[in-house]
């Protein structure tokens, strides 16, 4: 059975339409990549799946089950987790705070989850009781990230992990994103850096205006990007 | 207008009727009215459709809830019989008068106002409202007689002769039916796609370039100034009047109304307006308490009935049709 | 003039209590809740029916009228305020009007229109620099002043705070997180109906009870939260003193222009405000 299986998806803002009879699926354990150009319909498809909005048309099944209607907070507690484009974290609390409301609704003790945090990005540690406000783009995104594994989830969405970061905090998440795939964590991710997309991915799908014009099987893990320039 | 429908906001069609027709329609239908109810019922009706479109224009078109229209009914009506017992009795400079005053104020007040996002706009307006009833009764009491009301001043001119009631009603007639053809036009011009666009997605609008502020702005001013000519209308043939026409609780009158009949078309807001006001004679003559039959209709129509009767009508009409409603394959 | 000061911060206390409610329902839920008033008015009404019956019993009426509104807030938290939550503003405000106007009649029809007094229950007065000044008044401020303190530090150590101050910021993010914000935003409601209504009982004594009580109060404390920030409790609490006072001054000199000072204050705060309320 497949983790994820989503049939021909369609979903509108108001009147208009944003995703056009999308499919695609996800294997326990695989990491897959979106890509295409902005207005795609990239960060619409994981709100989706996340449950934020809702496709009238087509159907999503995790785990063998439909999701639609189900709503983001079961589907966190299933093991979904969700990373925004926008990296916006609880500015008001501190990152202490920000773990604990991780750390609450998966009834895991605070200590574990830190350290679950921690281990991701060591240097968190030294931010601990400061607002999670004051934290630069990069931090805020390991921050998110290290948060959303936070009790043992199955699957990771996460929107343009790596936009506006710099080439060090690009490979921090680079070696997160590794780890992740050690620990049989499955992801879908969106992403613009094309050379993470080709070492990392098994698949990749690429979109354009609400559809998917293209899937890529990557499991070649060549270095080769220019087969996936010319879609985009 | 294209660049719009590409963008997927839906734009509507010409209507099928032209306006005239449509006209005809509303005179044939209020002419009809006259032998089941008396005209002065009739003539305070269509003075509320009037008010009741102008809010239609800033609800129903424009998106915009205020909970404070009725400021410009009244300051309609007290500009207009102020005018007429200070400074001249001619009825239609006093008309005049009271519908460009308010329209002034609704320009002022409206460069605050239309900033202001949903929750805000709804209730400052409301705010203003009320500072506009302790003015009227208060503030201003040497001029306006307080809460004990003032006498209109109002003369005949020519034939307007307005205890006249057959002149009364077909003056008033007339006005409503210019208030519609205006309104009509307006809205199914590019102004109209305009705003209709904005009330569905104001950030797109602005970046294809629109100062969405002014139109706003306009929309705001017409929708003041509309409401004040109804209220200035009211001062020709109501002998008396008093601060009650101010009074902040009944802000909820043209917003009952208008989801009654339908937001977003004119014939809702005069079939919303009709059916409010014969429900609010009929309640209050029945019961003494009875407002709170207006909250469960309120109810039912915020859970159910959002379209109102219009909606209903037109969704019975679909059905018919065996259109299926589904949404807009490629925003066109 | 110190009276009127003193007024002005007991009249600041009471708003500061109505408007808590309103602020979290909007800041949470983004809606604005009318039938925050009516609730208002009821515990009001409530309070004074227990009073007839227990004659002298302040605090235990007032207890009991608060038990009384649990039901009441948990009826129009589910039945309405969830059904609408997130879907439209204009129907949630809408039809939080018609729980007013139903409220409203109810109260006319049970207790009829005639306005009712209640008694200062302190009854005293104490002496601070020549001014003869009621306990009462100084006991709601404390009262405030308490719950100010006791919000903050609900909000900054319990978990269920943390989670409110992120989901005023960020309910999706919350959600996205596994917490199910609802729940918790029905006990925000319920706690924040139950202020107001406390704010009500304790102002009884000073005004009098009728069905359209909540008719001016609502709306400054509607300036009150717009000022404020919607959501932001502690500048709620800022303004509602600075408005209160604001009010009290006003009132001494022209009696009839307190309401409308406010309405004045708020719209030139909001003309020269720059980001949108």
């Amino acid at each position: 059975m497949r983790l994820l299986q989503v049939d021909e998806i369609n979903v509108s803002y108001g009147r208009a339409m944003v995703l056009h009879d999308i499919s695609m699926h996800l294997n326990q354990g695989e990491i897959v990549f979106v890509v295409g150009r902005n207005g795609a319909g990239k960060t619409t498809l994981l709100k989706t799946l996340m449950g934020l909005l809702k496709p009238w048309k087509g159907s999503i099944l995790y785990e063998g089950e439909k999701t639609l209607g189900i709503g983001p907070v079961k589907l966190a507690q299933k093991g979904l987790r969700y990373v925004a484009q926008d990296k916006k974290v609880f500015s008001g609390l501190s990152v202490k705070d920000n773990i604990a409301i991780a750390a609450y609704s998966n009834a895991v003790s605070m200590p574990e989850a830190i350290t679950n945090v921690t281990s991701i990005y060591p240097k968190l540690n030294d931010f601990m009781e400061n607002k999670a406000g004051g934290l630069s783009g990069g931090q805020r995104e390991l921050l998110l990230i290290g948060r959303a594994l936070v009790g043992h989830p199955k699957l990771l969405l996460i929107d343009e992990p790596t936009e506006g970061l710099a080439a060090i905090v690009i490979r921090d998440i680079f070696k997160i994103l590794v780890h992740m795939k050690t620990e049989n964590i499955s992801a879908i991710i969106v992403e613009q850096n094309l050379s993470i997309v080709n070492r990392l991915a098994d698949r990749i799908y690429v979109m354009r205006d609400g559809h998917i014009i293209k899937e890529i099987d990557n499991s070649r893990q060549t270095e080769d990007s220019h087969e996936l320039e010319n879609y985009l | 207008m294209d660049i719009l429908r590409a963008l997927g906001f839906r734009v509507y069609p010409q209507k099928a009727l032209p306006v005239y027709k449509e006209i005809c329609v509303l005179t044939i239908f209020f002419l009809l009215l006259t032998p089941i109810m008396h005209m002065y019922r009739i003539t305070d009706f269509m003075i509320f459709c009037i008010f009741v479109m102008s809010f239609d224009l800033l609800y129903g078109y424009l998106g915009l809830l205020s909970f404070g229209h009725v400021l410009y009914l009244g300051a309609g009506v007290y500009i207009s019989v102020l005018f007429s017992i200070y400074i001249n009795s001619n009825p239609l400079l006093s008309l005049l008068a009271g519908t460009l005053g308010g329209g002034i104020i609704a320009a002022i007040l409206g460069l605050i106002v239309v900033k202001l996002d949903g929750a805000s706009f709804a209730l400052v307006n409301l705010a203003f409202s009320q500072i506009g009833y302790f003015l009227v009764s208060s503030t201003f009491q040497e001029l306006t007689h307080g809460t004990d009301g003032i006498s209109s001043r109002v003369e005949a001119w020519g034939f307007l002769n307005f205890s006249n009631e057959y002149i009364t009603f077909s003056f008033i007639l007339i006005s409503m039916l210019l208030v519609f053809y205006f309104l009509r036009k307006l809205t199914s011009s590019p102004f109209g796609v305009l705003i209709r666009s904005i009330k569905e997605n104001e950030t797109r609008v602005t970046f294809l370039g629109y100062n969405t502020f002014l139109y706003k702005w306009i929309t705001f001013l017409v929708a003041g100034t509309i409401a004040s000519f109804a209220g200035g209308i009211y001062t020709l043939y109501v002998q008396y009047v008093s601060p009650t026409v101010l009074n902040p609780l009944d802000n909820i009158e043209p917003i009952l109304a208008v989801l009654i009949g339908g937001a977003g078309n004119l014939y809702g807001a005069i079939a919303g307006g009709l059916l409010f006001m014969m429900m609010k004679d009929w309640l209050s003559s029945h019961f003494a308490v009875w407002q709170w039959v207006l909250g469960i209709i309120l109810l039912i129509i915020s859970f159910w009935f959002r379209h109102g009767f219009t909606g209903f009508v037109m969704a019975i009409r679909n059905y018919q049709r065996k259109k299926a409603v589904t949404y807009d394959q490629d925003g066109v | 003039m110190v009276e009127s000061v003193v007024y002005g911060f007991t009249l600041g206390a009471i708003l500061y209590l109505f408007s808590i409610g309103l602020s979290l329902t909007f800041g949470t839920m983004k809606i604005i809740n009318f039938a925050h008033g009516m609730a208002y008015t009821l515990g009001v009404y409530f309070f004074i029916t227990f009073l007839r019956v227990i004659p002298g019993a302040f605090s235990i009426s007032a207890l009991l009228a608060v038990l009384c509104m649990i039901p009441v807030a948990y009826i129009v938290e589910r039945l309405i305020i969830r059904r609408l939550y997130g879907e439209s503003l204009d129907y949630a405000i809408i039809a939080t009007y018609a729980v007013l106007l139903i409220g409203t009649d109810f109260i006319k029809f049970v207790w009829g229109n005639v306005p009712q007094q209640v008694s200062d229950p302190v009854g005293l007065s104490i002496s601070i620099f020549n001014f003869l000044i009621p306990v009462y008044r100084l006991i709601i401020v404390a009262v405030a002043a308490v719950l100010f303190v006791g919000i903050n530090i609900l909000l900054r150590t319990t978990i269920i705070g943390k989670i409110v101050v992120a989901a005023l910021e960020d309910a999706d993010g919350v959600r996205c997180l596994g917490v199910n914000v609802s729940k918790h935003f029905s006990i925000v409601f319920i706690f924040g109906t139950l202020l107001a209504v406390l704010g009500g009982i304790l102002y009884a004594p000073i005004s009098a009870a009728d069905p359209y009580m909540w008719l001016s109060i609502l709306l400054i404390a509607f300036a009150v939260v717009i000022l404020g920030g919607m959501g932001n409790l502690n500048g709620t609490f800022v303004s509602a003193f600075v408005l209160g006072i604001t009010m009290a001054i006003t009132g001494r000199f022209w009696s009839q222009a307190a309401d409308t000072i406010v309405f004045v204050v708020m719209a030139i705060v909001l003309i020269f405000r720059r980001r949108v309320a």
